[in-house]
């Protein structure tokens, strides 16, 4: 793909705890194009999340780069177009990719409404009447028109996701980050949550998605990133991945988890 | 010890209750606020990544935590605004300025040292998963804290406050040894005046009591209604 459509281009992230002692990623490299939707799969504490979290600074990495739309966000300041050294404002960036939780991380003392609606209109000062009208259109998409002015206390684990969900839609991100969307929810729930993010995915909406549902990896993903021990071990599509693993260290995982 | 003349003669000078009562409560009511604020900021700064701001804050609550709020109240009174001459007129035509502002800065300054513990605990009992949702809205830190973190975790101290709010006019009976004429001022004068004592003190109980009581039980009935949606 031509590189005018990378997106995010990750080099040589790193990030260890206990100065060193824990390496949760260990020189990590990868580029996400416009389009793409990115499945990240590996055992508990492969550096999945923590990769993720790396992408809009949740996690602050030791070393390496995080570059999102020709700007490193790991550092201090950047250069813009004119050769301008500009100080460089995190929340600018962030607002631009919409990040879902494993445990929903709804404000519980809002309603679904304004939970949807606050940062539109704390970041981007857009009218209130306009962001509820955006955020009952997004909530219809969901089929939660419905509970709009509901307590998130009020809805079930797969309910709160899908207004998770939205909630980040409503920046118009221009990539969503996905951290194991589904792995707190009942089993019975998992499908409608999962049926937003395929529905998500077939609208072009780049997608960053760390999960340990390999049937929809293998559906959803367009690329599979396989990790373990903080290192991206095998790339490739689903076919590739899936039906023909190349590393023993990939083998010995899908034969525990299919 | 009671009598139906002793209670005659106190009555006589009930107007100094009156007086009292609208003494502590402004008294009360100030040191709310400003102990409120000033527990906000030492409560953040305690809370900062930045050591010597974090290490002041901690030092300030330890020492006022650590030593009795007479000395405090002295030390402000006698010590800090010894020279600064306070400018003196009387608040509601009675209330003493330059005693009644030495006294409300000492009652903040401590209850800030007891409010602020309230008000990080509060901060710290807020999973750190609202602070992420919030950043990666796009919010700064700042809204983070305003919108998210602190509705959150004032409901959740609310009862602490109240009971601190219900200490506060229990303490600010000390600043009666400044001057300032509050209801145990009161309560001293009628003393001096009719040499009876515990008629008095027995009208300055309920007093007390009727201010502590409803103040405790109006904040329980906000704290229902500000849980109500939410609550599990």
């Amino acid at each position: 793909m031509a590189t005018n459509a990378e997106l995010i281009k990750v080099s040589g992230l790193c990030k260890y705890y206990y100065n060193g002692e824990l390496k949760a990623l260990d020189g990590v490299d990868y580029s996400i194009n416009k389009g793409d939707v990115v499945v990240v799969i590996g055992p508990s504490g492969s550096g999945k999340s923590t990769f993720l979290r790396c992408l809009n600074l949740l996690e602050v990495p030791t070393s390496g780069e995080v570059v999102f739309k020709g700007v490193d966000i790991t550092k201090k300041y950047y250069t813009d177009k004119n050769g301008n050294k500009v100080k460089l404002n995190i929340d600018e960036h962030r607002r631009k990719m919409g990040m879902v939780f494993q445990h929903f991380n709804l404000f519980p003392h809002m309603t679904v409404l304004g939970n949807m609606t606050l940062a539109p209109i704390k970041v981007k000062k857009m009218n209130k009447a306009e962001a509820e009208k955006k955020a009952r259109k997004l909530l219809e998409r969901v089929g939660l028109a419905d509970r709009a002015d509901a307590y998130p206390i009020q809805l079930s684990g797969g309910q709160k996701q899908r207004v998770a969900i939205v909630r980040a839609l409503m920046m118009e991100p221009e990539v969503m980050l996905f951290d194991e969307p589904t792995s707190a929810l009942d089993p019975e729930m998992v499908g409608e949550v999962l049926e937003v993010i395929r529905e998500l995915a077939t609208t072009g909406m780049t997608m960053v998605i760390v999960t340990h549902e390999m049937g929809f990896a293998k559906e959803v993903g367009k690329q599979i990133v396989f990790m373990a021990d903080g290192k991206i071990v095998e790339t490739g599509t689903p076919q590739e991945i899936f039906d023909n693993p190349q590393s023993p260290r990939l083998q010995d995982f899908l034969r525990k988890v299919l | 010890m009671f009598s139906a003349s002793g209670f005659a003669k106190t009555w006589q000078y009930i107007q100094l209750f009156k007086e009292g009562l609208i003494c502590t409560l402004s008294l009360s009511a100030l040191t709310v606020i400003f102990g409120f604020i000033l527990a906000l900021v030492l409560a953040l700064m305690r809370m900062s990544k930045f050591k010597p701001l974090s290490w002041f804050a901690t030092c300030y609550v330890e020492l006022f935590r650590a030593t009795p709020m007479l000395v405090q109240l002295f030390i402000v009174y006698y010590v800090v605004f010894a020279k600064a001459s306070l400018p003196s007129f009387k608040l509601f035509g009675f209330i003493r300025f330059e005693r009644f502002f030495p006294g409300v800065v000492a009652l903040s300054m401590n209850s800030g040292a007891y409010l602020s513990e309230i008000i990080r605990a509060g901060i710290q009992s807020i999973d750190h998963g609202q602070t992420e949702a919030s950043r990666s809205l796009g919010l700064s830190s700042k809204q983070t804290l305003f919108e998210i973190v602190l509705p959150q975790a004032i409901k959740n101290i609310l009862p602490a406050i109240a009971n601190e709010f219900v200490t506060i006019i229990k303490e600010s009976s000390i600043c009666y040894t400044i001057g300032v004429q509050e209801i145990m001022y009161a309560v001293a004068s009628i003393k001096g005046a009719t040499y009876r004592i515990a008629e008095p003190l027995l009208i300055a109980t309920a007093v007390y009591f009727c201010l502590t009581f409803p103040t405790s039980k109006i904040i329980a009935y906000f704290e229902r209604r500000m849980s109500r949606g939410y609550k599990r």
